[in-house]
């Protein structure tokens, strides 16, 4: 998985598509998925009920930790800012960890 | 699955012109259950505010199966099933005393959210530890 948090490219069509499969979404796929449009309300139009899910989806896949709506309005503003968040997080759970080990 | 049950009578007030309970008074007789199992783990909606939650429900479900009458003595059966988001699920079953069929079958999902509305994505805590033990309690077999 730290392959593709590296790569934004990849972490970004990777979360398009997590999202479609974690919340069922039936009228869009991945592709049509615009990066920067907001995930609630007047872009994706998810609810908060589909917030619960991808913070599963997002700890599953990326063992990062969204506790609450407060972090989570920042987090899922728009899958590009997602994909920043993951990568803003992880490295800081990589570099504990090897302080950690080291 | 563990149940836990509580019995009420159906009173007239309840039941409608053909002499069925009103459907609407099901959604009462679910809390009459969910008050009976959430007394059980201090999780009342006073001690979760004390802890600084709420619970509100986001979605309900009923099948109703048959008509419950006036007077009919009915078992509430109330039970959670563990959630894989932060949410409680309740589940419930109003059946007839006298033969343990099933009138109506039920559920129900709420959120957790912080007293001053803010959604929490994770339990910890107090909270945890209460909400753990329910599950815990009606998920064993």
């Amino acid at each position: 998985m730290e392959t593709i948090v590296s790569d934004t490219n990849r972490l970004r069509t990777f979360l398009k598509q997590m999202i479609v499969e974690t919340l069922k979404l039936e009228d869009i796929t991945a592709e049509k998925i615009d990066g920067d449009a907001p995930l609630f309300k007047e872009g994706l139009g998810l609810d908060s009920i589909d917030a619960l899910e991808l913070v599963v989806a997002v700890e599953k896949h990326f063992n990062v930790i969204i506790e609450d709506e407060n972090v989570g309005k920042e987090a899922f503003a728009s899958v590009n800012v997602l994909a920043g968040f993951i990568q803003k997080m992880f490295s800081g759970v990589s570099k504990s960890r090897m302080r950690l080990s080291g | 699955m563990q149940w836990v049950e509580t019995e009420e009578t159906v009173r007239f007030n309840e039941v409608d012109e053909w002499g069925m309970a009103w459907y609407g008074n099901y959604m009462a007789w679910f809390e009459v259950g969910r008050m009976a199992l959430l007394e059980r783990f201090d999780l009342m909606p006073g001690q979760m505010v004390n802890l600084g939650f709420i619970a509100p429900i986001i979605k309900l479900t009923c099948d109703y199966k048959k008509p419950a009458k006036c007077g009919d003595r009915i078992i509430i059966r109330t039970t959670v099933f563990k959630p894989e988001i932060a949410a409680l699920n309740f589940i419930f079953e109003i059946v007839l005393q006298a033969d343990r069929s099933v009138l109506a079958r039920g559920e129900t999902t709420q959120v957790l959210l912080t007293t001053d509305k803010k959604m929490i994505y994770r339990l910890s805590g107090e909270l945890a530890e209460r909400v753990n033990q329910l599950i815990d309690y009606c998920c064993q077999n």
